[in-house]
């Protein structure tokens, strides 16, 4: 490990460091960077990918990055504090949906903080039913739901997990409105508790994601605990960038199955639905434009480079660079899409 | 009404917040209320005896070590402010608080006893300091 | 690749390095198995899948058998889950027979580790399709179930039930929190309280505030009285150890490792919960539950056994159904990923000869920590006598250390310490509790969360008692389990009056 090296290495500069505090030249990233994740787990696919991430950048730029797994709240309060540049943020699409549900704590993020370019895409947010229940498809759960069937479907509430949801509600609702009703909500929290929820035949359709999922779908149909994929809901063109070899022994190909069109969710009679789990910078709102500058620099090379792309795809993350100026319109964007379902379905 | 219906509850996602503090709240003012009941003379005899606190401790001892360590709180993100992400505000302000911590525990402050204090207190947060924040990455303030 | 090949020279070191580092983490206050895990994940990139495994697994095992070092020699938990060791283990301390005590947990952590490896190796798929058999409902059972014990732990049960109720009503300060399917709401807060307590108080931090912080202030109140060590403690006594401590103590033992390794297995429950519920059940089964609280070696016996017995247990789930059985296991997850293995159902079919590398790694840790920490307690127990000026900073700053990172760097889980440890000084003034106050913070989320949704699920309170049969089990150990305390609170007022 080269850590070790920049230890010593550390400890060399440490005298110069007492002596001169880092009142640095606010025009580039300061040599201690704190990355803060909007995510507790370092298990989990925000510090995964930000790790990545955080390991590229550290070591093109020549700086050390810590990962410190805080949480969205205390993330949030550190970016707060901080317009050095010696905290930044990464995190997902939650960030603006956690303000669109109305959740605690998230403010708007395009007005409270400046938005930095995205870095990759998770694109394993799926939907399952049980193998051995009566749906097949998420046209049989449509078709259920608009007879007046009521069709309970476990998420973790206010986000992300609850994006697919809405717009499920949303189809439902324009297929036969008012049979949106018969689409509710099972609030759980953890994948284990969903899962369990599904075991306990307390719901009829989980969130999940093709990770943690995806050896469950491998079980004989006989096993209580055996699912099945109804719907993944991210993009298209996401998936099929991702390894032919897929996830597990789930080849790419089997998941395209899965997704729009094969499987449509629609947005509004029309174009369907999708979403993608994508992660992106966040950084102070008065946080030197140069290092925002700096920061786009440096990923536009390491992904010019081509290297991050590997080991994004060997850990089922889809590369997806966009600077900050473009990513931050492209995300306004597509908060406004997910606000307007959100609305639609909450208006009655 | 059947035994069964009585025992019916429907909760309210979004009130369901309330719900267990309530009930916790609840049971908490009935016991506070049985232990009153139950042991009021004891309760009654202690209140009217304990006024001497904070008399007969060691004032020094006991308030210094509150203060010195509301100090240490309040100075290690201020220090570590200065240079952030380094761990330093911990480094500096610990050999500070442990120097002055040891030696507020010194019944006898002759030159021996004060440069064991000195050398612990310059030895232990470097170890600590070298080996958590620059060996294991992890963040101090 | 083959077994063989893979059971290199490198791979048993890095079990050796890994249960080192790991018991170093343990037994430092504040410093805890997950974080132990965490900080070296990031290594376990360059080392490839199974010397990662080997290197990780020995910090779980290490860091969880560590934590009895402090909570034996200074009465503070090195983790959570080592809270009921303190109990008797540093009565026994105060005796001069630290070093006993040391070793007799030391043991039982290594049969606990064994235990729950044998039942990992010969039933973890059976297991897995067992405990999803618990639900919202059972789960809260299992929970009540622990908190029954707060009656049997406390002296005056009245104030006992109130300070473990105190604990519980503390625990529920701030959100509700979505990323357990609460609803997001705050709760038990004042406006301006809101920026530091939305997260509520972290467990770690106040756990060492009410043990660590506390008792050296009652210490300085005295004024750092001369002598050595803590108040009290005298040097030990050198009477050897001897397996006998052991006899009769099998039927403990194993049902202590069995209830780690049982509550392991159940995703969710928590690691504090095993050591709880098998250190009241020795003492309700004992002849002796008096003695319990005053040093008494089976209880040292128990709270190790099954806080080891819960390495293996945690890793059922993990490894038959791809969810974590603990925080610890929860990281171990990101090793798989870091690796491209998947964890899941099909994991232990898939990989064979990973299983296999996963049971003898940690059959290898169990017998390296054994080894180490037999060899480092002639070591250990000189630190009791440390000198106070020397001794009480440094365990203040490790206290600050811990606090500040477990959480990967909030300020405010230092000043938590702070808080905790005024508190803690004042229940002893006041004479609230503090084991059962502990035990009622530990599980007062998660009694929230499966009562609330076991209630939202069903909307019937009849369903605590209707769901399984699992459930009317459950009902008879909680009910058995207060008879048993309310007999033994009649029995100790019994001798007091004689």
């Amino acid at each position: 490990m080269t850590g070790f090296f920049k230890t010593l290495a550390a400890a060399a500069s440490f005298a110069a460091l007492v002596a001169t505090p880092t009142l640095s030249s606010a025009q580039e990233l300061p040599g201690n960077v704190r990355l803060v994740i909007g995510s507790t787990s370092t298990g989990g696919d925000t510090y995964q990918n930000s790790a990545i991430v955080a390991e590229a950048l550290a070591e093109h730029l020549d700086i050390n990055i810590k990962v410190d797994a805080v949480g969205v709240s205390e993330a949030f309060k550190a970016l707060n504090r901080d317009s050095r540049g010696s905290t930044i943020m990464i995190f997902h699409d939650q960030s603006y949906l956690g303000h669109l549900y109305g959740v605690r704590g998230y403010d708007d993020i395009f007005e409270t903080y400046k938005v930095g370019p995205t870095v990759a895409i998770n694109p394993g947010n799926a939907y399952l039913v049980a193998k051995n229940g009566p749906f097949q498809s998420m046209e049989d759960i449509i078709a259920a739901a608009s007879a007046g069937q009521r069709i309970r479907v476990a998420i973790q509430p206010g986000g992300v997990s609850e994006i697919g949801f809405s717009a499920l509600k949303n189809a439902v609702r324009i297929a036969h409105p008012g049979a949106e009703e018969n689409i509710v909500a099972v609030n759980t929290g953890s994948q284990a508790d969903k899962n369990q929820v599904l075991f306990d035949g307390q719901a009829e359709v989980i969130n999940g994601s093709v990770q943690a999922n995806e050896q469950f779908t491998r079980l004989p149909q006989d096993d209580q605990k055996a699912m099945r994929f109804v719907w993944l809901t991210a993009a298209k063109e996401t998936i099929a960038q991702a390894n032919p070899e897929g996830l597990g022994d789930t080849p790419r190909d089997e998941m395209l199955a899965y997704v729009t069109p094969n499987v449509s969710v629609t947005m509004d009679g029309a174009e369907d639905f999708v979403f993608d789990k994508e992660f992106f910078f966040l950084y102070n709102k008065d946080m030197d434009p140069a290092i925002v500058e700096q920061i786009d620099t440096a990923l536009a090379e390491i992904f010019a480079a081509g290297k991050i792309q590997e080991t994004q795809k060997a850990s089922f993350f889809i590369p997806d660079f966009k600077p900050s100026a473009e990513a931050a319109t492209y995300l306004k964007a597509k908060r406004d899409d997910y606000r307007q379902i959100i609305d639609a379905i909450s208006a009655q | 009404m059947s035994f069964s219906s009585l025992l019916d509850v429907s909760i309210d996602f979004d009130t369901s917040h309330l719900v267990f503090p309530t009930l916790i709240a609840a049971v908490l003012v009935i016991l506070l209320v049985a232990i009153a009941a139950t042991n009021w003379r004891v309760i009654v005899s202690a209140v009217g005896a304990t006024p001497t606190w904070p008399a007969g401790i060691d004032h020094m001892r006991f308030f210094g070590t509150l203060i010195a360590t509301v100090i240490y709180f309040i100075a290690m993100p201020a220090v570590g402010n200065l240079y952030p992400n380094t761990g330093l505000g911990f480094y500096i302000c610990s050999i500070v608080y442990l120097f002055g911590l040891g030696a507020l525990y010194l019944h006898k402050r002759d030159r021996r006893h004060l440069t064991i204090v000195t050398l612990n207190a310059l030895i232990a947060p470097s170890l600590v300091w070298f080996i958590l924040s620059e060996i294991f990455n992890l963040s101090l303030p | 690749m083959e077994l063989f090949d893979i059971l290199t020279p490198l791979f048993f070191i890095l079990i050796v390095v890994g249960t080192v580092i790991g018991i170093i983490f343990g037994a430092i206050p504040g410093m805890t198995a997950t974080m132990a895990v965490a900080v070296c994940l990031p290594l376990t990139y360059s080392l490839g899948l199974e010397n990662g495994l080997a290197l990780l697994l020995g910090l779980y095992v290490g860091g969880i058998s560590g934590g009895l070092v402090p909570a034996i020699l200074i009465n503070i938990p090195g983790t959570p889950s080592s809270l009921t060791t303190t109990f008797d283990g540093y009565p026994m301390t105060l005796r001069g027979e630290g070093e006993n005590a040391l070793k007799i947990g030391i043991v039982s952590s290594l049969v606990g580790g064994l235990i729950s490896l044998a039942i990992l190796y010969f039933f973890a798929p059976t297991l897995a399709d067992f405990a999803i058999k618990f639900s919202y409902v059972e789960k809260f059972l299992i929970i009540f179930f622990a908190l029954t014990v707060m009656a049997a732990l406390s002296s005056n049960m009245l104030v006992g039930i109130f300070s473990g109720i105190l604990g519980i009503f503390i625990s529920l300060i701030g959100t509700y929190d979505i990323s357990d399917g609460g609803n997001g709401e705050y709760r038990l807060l004042f406006d301006f309280m809101v920026p530091y307590l939305d997260s509520g108080f972290s467990l770690l931090p106040v756990l060492i505030g009410i043990f660590g912080l506390s008792a050296i202030l009652i210490e300085a109140e005295h004024g750092m009285p001369a002598g050595q060590g803590l108040s009290g403690v005298k040097l030990p006594k050198g009477k050897p150890f001897k397996f006998s401590v052991f006899r009769g103590q099998s039927v403990n033992l194993c049902r202590s490792s069995l209830i780690g390794t049982f509550v392991g297995i159940l995703p969710g429950v928590g690691g504090s919960a095993a050591s709880i519920l098998s250190y009241s059940q020795e003492k309700h089964f004992s002849k002796n539950p008096e003695e319990f609280g005053k040093g008494a070696p089976s209880g040292v016996i128990a709270s190790e056994s099954a806080n080891n017995g819960l390495t293996g247990g945690a890793l059922v789930p993990l490894l038959s159904l791809g969810i974590p059985g603990d925080s610890t296991t929860a990281i171990l997850i990101g090793a798989f990923t870091l690796q491209g293995i998947q964890v899941g159902p099909l994991f232990i079919g898939n990989n064979p000869v990973t299983w296999d590398v996963i049971i003898i790694a940690m059959l290898a840790a169990n017998i390296v920590m054994f080894l180490i920490m037999m060899f480092a307690i002639r070591h250990l127990v000189k630190v009791v006598s440390v000198p106070k000026h020397v001794l009480f900073p440094v365990i203040l700053m490790m206290c600050v250390v811990g606090a500040y990172t477990i959480n990967y760097g909030i300020m405010f889980d230092v000043w938590t310490l702070l808080i905790f440890g005024v508190f803690g000084y004042l229940a002893h003034k006041i004479r609230l509790e503090i084991a059962p106050f502990i035990i009622g913070f530990i599980l007062g989320p998660s009694a929230e969360i499966y009562f609330v949704k076991s209630l939202e699920s069903f909307g019937t309170l009849s369903i605590f008692f209707t769901k399984s049969w699992i459930a009317g089990v459950l009902w008879l150990l909680i009910i058995m389990s207060i008879a048993f305390s309310i007999a033994l609170s009649r029995r100790n007022k019994g001798h007091g009056q004689a």
